[in-house]
């Protein structure tokens, strides 16, 4: 048992940190490190920053064109990046669908797409959740029909998360309504130029339309596109899931918002306020273990010895975490979290302040973390996943 | 950054894990409760492991092992439920004793490692609650020696003890740091009164009150040692509490898999299952933080308090929550002596007292913030 990186993993930490320091954007760090509005430009600037060092896809395998570093060593780049106050990356193509394309995909496929998601040149968008199917995915029923070349689709995906700027989508599609609601379901790609193709966003509680409606209506995609085999794709977007894992739990981000939490309250004079700052210490310890679990996952899989079955518990303390650091900073701002005013969130303006600047996007960050325990599983579910592990069934 | 065990520390495990199952039953605890809480001859079977030694130094006797092989042998304590002042004897005396002169600890080391004598830390006083810098108990110079006179509460295995540590003041006012002496204290020594008792978890503790009694000097200026022996302890708690914990949810697991109602296994129920998930999640947070206290155990000491403290808090809301849940989830079956579960429950709840409860690690941990966060702060 030791704590402590070998000196190797702590002399790659200190050579991601100086890249990162060289690299990323001083407008973009500030925008990360007070929540300020980021652009399709910003993160996609970002993201071929990162493309051109070839680790926008980090997570890679060499054979993929990725670094094919180790567990620890993407631990150590997530959290330099984050701790450096870089975007989080849009998971959607390096960290969801390329995996997919590496392990189900054809020569043709991965040759055609794997290029452009670690450029960042090529946005991707998840399009599984549907109105009628949220927690209960496998009841999903927008339909791809086979007509010789192509498949044709019909229906409709909802929450695709920054689907506005997608160039593709990823899709879970019905191909067959015999047997089980989860082996007839298949995994398409699909251009989202493709005419048929509707885009519509939802605007969020916080006034950011940060989600989509996509509506398909008659698309037709080349066959060529199927991920696979036609009605695997359960199988397909479980393997995915089980990429996310530890970066679910976002500690390193949560990490550096702890920070902002006691610099907002400093600031705004609640720091020495025992009531206050005894929430901020508890939020500490929360992080601290949440690291601690996150670390033995990480030691588990380095080592691969004894595998540690604790992936919904990332997930639901994780979100609990985000969601709590939200609240406090919230509520260090007080009254200050009632202003809305829209221009404040946006780099560089110029107007009126109320109160201090930093106040100005508190609540409405709060608000949209709301969304934490409910995406990428809800938090039930999670607690339903989790109870098996303890109860065997 | 590796926390898997070595071999060496999986067959430590293996060796208390197989006393426990050949001779410490759930009828044997409850018998030693029962009969009043006197644990000495399972302290012995202890020694016998060599389990006592565990920390004192090769030269003295013993194994000289370090923190995770304590944390190992702790959590396989816990698990067995085990009745014996383990942590207060063989853990957090060696540290005291390390600040000694070398003839001090050249008389008692050795003895603490074949468990000839059972050398237990005497701290609390009345209005001191987990501060270790309230001590009021007075220490004036005697001759060559000391003498001491105050009083000391709730001390662990207090009337089963052949020696006390026992901080004591020659300077300075109730609260100061500086001006705390470390003594030991034989049984029997003159102006010595011990009043033992049992305590809720099937043990027993004593008051202590001392009267121009004789004392030997281990150390002055001495609340750093205090300190570091006391986060000793607190891993070896944090450690024991994560055994305990494994075992009450593996109990009650069981117990919901065959409990059958409304013609079901309970273990059906949505309700019942979240809660599950729910004490599953306070387990895996407290071994977590249970390594961290361990592993925290030889860093400098303001890093290592911090540490400490931290993992104690989660600790004492993981037992809390862990304990309260899987009684709840027995049902009437979960708050009877005859069953098991209600004595994990106890000694859970016992452990949060030990070293610090929640509030007051709460407050260690608040007062001692810094602008940075995480495990590598």
């Amino acid at each position: 048992m030791d704590l402590n990186f070998t000196p190797e993993e702590q002399a790659f930490r200190a050579e991601i940190r100086a890249w990162v320091a060289a690299n990323l954007p001083k407008d973009i760090s500030h925008k990360v490190h007070n929540a300020l509005h980021l652009t399709r430009e910003d993160m996609q600037r970002w993201a071929k920053i990162l493309g051109k060092q070839g680790w926008h896809g980090w997570a890679w395998p060499k054979q993929f064109g990725g670094p094919g570093w180790n567990v620890i060593q993407r631990h150590l780049f997530e959290e330099e990046c984050a701790l450096a106050g870089a975007p989080r990356v849009v998971p959607f193509g390096p960290v969801m669908v390329a995996p997919v394309i590496m392990a189900f995909g054809s020569p043709e496929q991965q040759a055609r797409h794997l290029p452009g998601i670690m450029s960042g040149e090529v946005w991707w968008s998840q399009g599984y959740s549907e109105p009628g199917s949220g927690s209960d995915l496998a009841s999903l029923k927008c339909k791809a029909e086979r007509r010789g070349d192509y498949y044709i689709v019909n229906g409709q995906k909802t929450w695709t998360t920054l689907g506005q700027y997608g160039d593709w989508i990823f899709c879970l599609v019905r191909t067959s309504s015999d047997g089980k609601p989860q082996t007839g379901i298949s995994f398409l790609l699909i251009d989202m130029k493709s005419p048929g193709i509707t885009v519509r966003p939802i605007i969020m509680l916080d006034g950011s339309p940060e989600v989509n409606e996509v509506w398909f209506d008659n698309v037709e995609v080349p066959a060529d596109n199927l991920v696979g085999e036609e009605n695997k794709g359960w199988t397909y977007a479980k393997h995915l899931l089980a990429h996310e894992r530890t970066n679910i739990a976002d500690v390193n981000r949560a990490k550096r918002e702890l920070e902002r939490v006691k610099r907002i309250a400093k600031a705004e004079g609640v720091y020495e306020d025992t009531r206050f700052r005894d929430e901020i210490a508890k939020l500490e310890v929360d992080i601290v273990a949440l690291e601690m679990m996150v670390l033995r996952v990480l030691s588990a899989e380095k080592s691969g010895k004894a595998a540690l079955d604790v992936a919904g518990l990332l997930k639901i303390r994780g979100s609990e975490i985000q969601q709590r650091y939200s609240e406090l900073m919230m509520l260090a701002a007080g009254p200050y979290a009632v202003p809305f005013v829209r221009e404040a969130m946006e780099a560089g303006w110029q107007g009126d302040q109320v109160g201090a600047a930093h106040c100005a996007p508190l609540a409405a960050t709060y608000f949209n973390y709301r969304k934490t325990t409910i995406y990428g599983g809800s938090n039930e579910v999670q607690r339903n996943i989790v109870s098996a592990t303890v109860l065997g069934s | 950054m590796d926390f898997d065990f070595s071999d060496d520390q999986e067959s430590l495990r293996d060796a208390v894990r197989r006393w426990v199952d050949k001779g410490f039953s759930f009828e044997r605890r409850h018998g030693i409760a029962k009969s009043g809480g006197r644990t000495r001859e399972v302290y012995a079977e202890l020694a016998e492991l060599g389990l006592t030694g565990l920390a004192v130094p090769e030269s003295h006797g013993g194994m000289g092992f370090g923190p995770i092989e304590a944390m190992v042998v702790c959590e396989e304590l816990g698990r067995g439920l085990v009745s014996a002042p383990y942590a207060q004897g063989a853990l957090v005396a060696p540290v005291l004793l390390s600040a000694a002169p070398a003839d001090v600890q050249s008389a008692w080391l050795p003895k603490i490692a074949d468990a000839s004598a059972l050398v237990v830390l005497a701290h609390q006083e009345r209005a001191a609650r987990y501060r270790l810098n309230h001590v009021t108990t007075k220490a004036t110079k005697a001759g060559s020696g000391w003498a001491l006179t105050g009083a000391k509460s709730v001390v662990p295995a207090g009337d089963e003890a052949d020696a006390f540590v026992v901080p004591a003041r020659t300077a300075g006012a109730d609260g100061d740091a500086q001006g705390i002496a470390l003594f030991i204290v034989p049984k029997g020594a003159a102006g010595l009164a011990v009043r033992g008792y049992p305590t809720q978890d099937g043990a027993r503790a004593a008051e202590l009150t001392l009267k121009d009694t004789p004392a030997t000097l281990i150390a002055s200026d001495a609340l750093p040692v205090l300190e570091h022996a006391v986060d000793a302890g607190i891993a070896a708690v944090c450690a024991e509490a994560v055994g305990v914990m494994d075992k009450l949810v593996a109990v009650t697991a069981e117990y919901m898999n065959t409990r059958k109602q409304f013609g079901v296994a309970i273990s059906s129920f949505q309700a019942l299952r979240h809660r599950i998930a729910d004490v599953k999640m306070q387990l895996e947070l407290g071994r977590s933080m249970s390594y961290y206290a361990s592993l925290k155990m030889g860093e400098p000491a303001a890093a290592r308090r911090r540490a400490l403290a931290q993992a104690k808090y989660q600790l004492c809301n993981s037992v809390r929550y862990v304990g309260q849940q899987c009684i709840q989830l027995h049902g009437g079956i979960g708050v009877t002596d005859e069953y098991i579960g209600s004595h994990y429950f106890k000694r859970l709840t016992m452990l949060e007292m030990a070293f610090g409860d929640s509030l007051h690690q709460l407050g260690e941990v608040s007062a001692r913030m810094q602008d940075t966060a995480g495990v590598f702060a």
